[in-house]
């Protein structure tokens, strides 16, 4: 198998803690640059990566490498925990980081542009609106809420949402052609 | 793309796709984490969207990220032996604190899954101060039933104490439940409450007295 990530979960689950200690070893920068950008604290964002490793040990057996990459998987339970923390967060706060957050501008898509998957996702989201494409990345990597979205694009909720899920249908319609 | 409303197939693939985007709010989220428990069509649009969307994970950057693996496994694997020694702690530490009778009962009830189960509760004798610890799926969750939070500058913290092994912190006992991704806890482990410094204990050793403990399944 092309996937030395999906490789250690699998032994993982069949609580090889060896494996465990070098799926750590080989994976945990990019999930810590994942709960650090989402986060935004250095300290939530250590505490949420010892969570999302537990996490990884208890569920490795859930794991179906038919269903995609190691590392997609893992970046999957990282994300959810940080959405998890940031959406109970009090409302007081959750504008306060705005400043903080990163640009998501479309470096994200250029850069693997050699590999089929990011380039097919360039090409669908330069089928969208630029401001609409720059939401959807600013939602999947900052992890900002409808409320922040709308904020951030001076637009009301309601019609922040409604471009939100179009573009999405039509990211989908695009990347399943 | 028209402005016609979505069909009830395309409300449910943006629902899901909203979903792992994150961008619900609170309620909704767990309208809908909910719902990818009990409904295998929508959880399988929530893992197809997972798929999708992962051509943006490169826009995440590595970060350095500390060696956490002691605490990961203390907290996984209760009884591997590289614990004991970094952590300098045994039961005397819990024994002294019970000798000294700073702390009162345990009980315990074990329920059949996959209901939460209340695993230990922890409480003072005159039940001025309690928490009920509850189990459910791969969760722990700790919720102050009576009393206030520790004293300003102060903070409660909680303990597992497997067998013959050092305490384990779990966390910080504020005014919010406490919920940390934890096993099943086996009998005979205990859980203890300490009263440490804001911000918990330094490096992972309990300094503050012990105000509670509970034995998972233990004589009351």
């Amino acid at each position: 198998m092309d996937d030395p990530v999906a490789v250690l979960i699998a032994k993982c689950a069949a609580a090889d803690r060896a494996a465990f200690r070098t799926l750590y070893r080989d994976t945990s920068a990019k999930l810590m640059g994942v709960l650090l950008r989402m986060l935004r604290e250095r300290a939530e964002a250590e505490d949420a990566l010892q969570e999302v490793y537990t996490r990884v040990w208890l569920r490795a057996g859930r794991y179906d490498p038919a269903k995609g990459r190691g590392m997609t998987w893992l970046i999957a339970i990282a994300r959810n925990l940080a959405i998890d923390r940031l959406r109970a967060r009090p409302e007081a706060t959750s504008d306060d980081g705005l400043d903080l957050v990163q640009d998501s501008a479309p470096r994200a898509e250029t850069r693997l542009v050699a590999q089929g998957e990011a380039r097919r996702m360039a090409d669908c989201f330069n089928t969208l609106e630029p401001d609409r494409a720059d939401a959807v990345r600013g939602a999947y990597l900052n992890g900002l809420s409808y409320i922040e979205l709308a904020a951030r694009h001076a637009v009301p909720l309601n019609t922040m949402r409604t471009w939100l899920r179009r573009s999405l249908l039509r990211l989908k319609e695009c990347l399943d052609a | 793309m028209t402005d016609a409303p979505l069909t009830p197939h395309e409300a449910d693939d943006a629902l899901a796709a909203e979903y792992v985007l994150g961008v619900l709010d609170l309620t909704e989220r767990a309208e809908a984490q909910a719902r990818t428990k009990r409904d295998p069509g929508f959880a399988a649009r929530v893992a197809e969207w997972e798929g999708r969307l992962a051509g943006l994970n490169d826009g995440f950057d590595p970060a350095p990220a500390p060696d956490l693996l002691p605490q990961i496994e203390a907290r996984l694997f209760p009884k591997a032996p590289a614990r004991k020694a970094r952590f300098g702690l045994n039961f005397g530490w819990l024994s002294g604190a019970l000798v000294a009778g700073v702390l009162a009962l345990a009980s315990i009830t074990v329920l059949a899954p996959p209901r939460p189960e209340l695993v230990a509760t922890l409480a003072t004798a005159d039940n001025r101060l309690a928490y009920t610890v509850t189990h459910f799926g791969e969760t722990l969750q700790v919720t102050r039933i009576a009393g206030v939070p520790a004293a300003r500058g102060q903070v409660h913290e909680l303990w597992i104490i497997a067998p013959d092994t050092a305490p384990v912190s779990l966390g910080l006992l504020e005014d919010k439940p406490l919920v940390v991704t934890y096993p099943t806890p086996p009998e005979g482990y205990v859980f203890a409450v300490t009263v440490e410094p804001e911000g918990g204990a330094p490096n992972g050793v309990a300094t503050g007295p012990v105000i509670l403990t509970a034995k998972v399944g233990g004589d009351a």
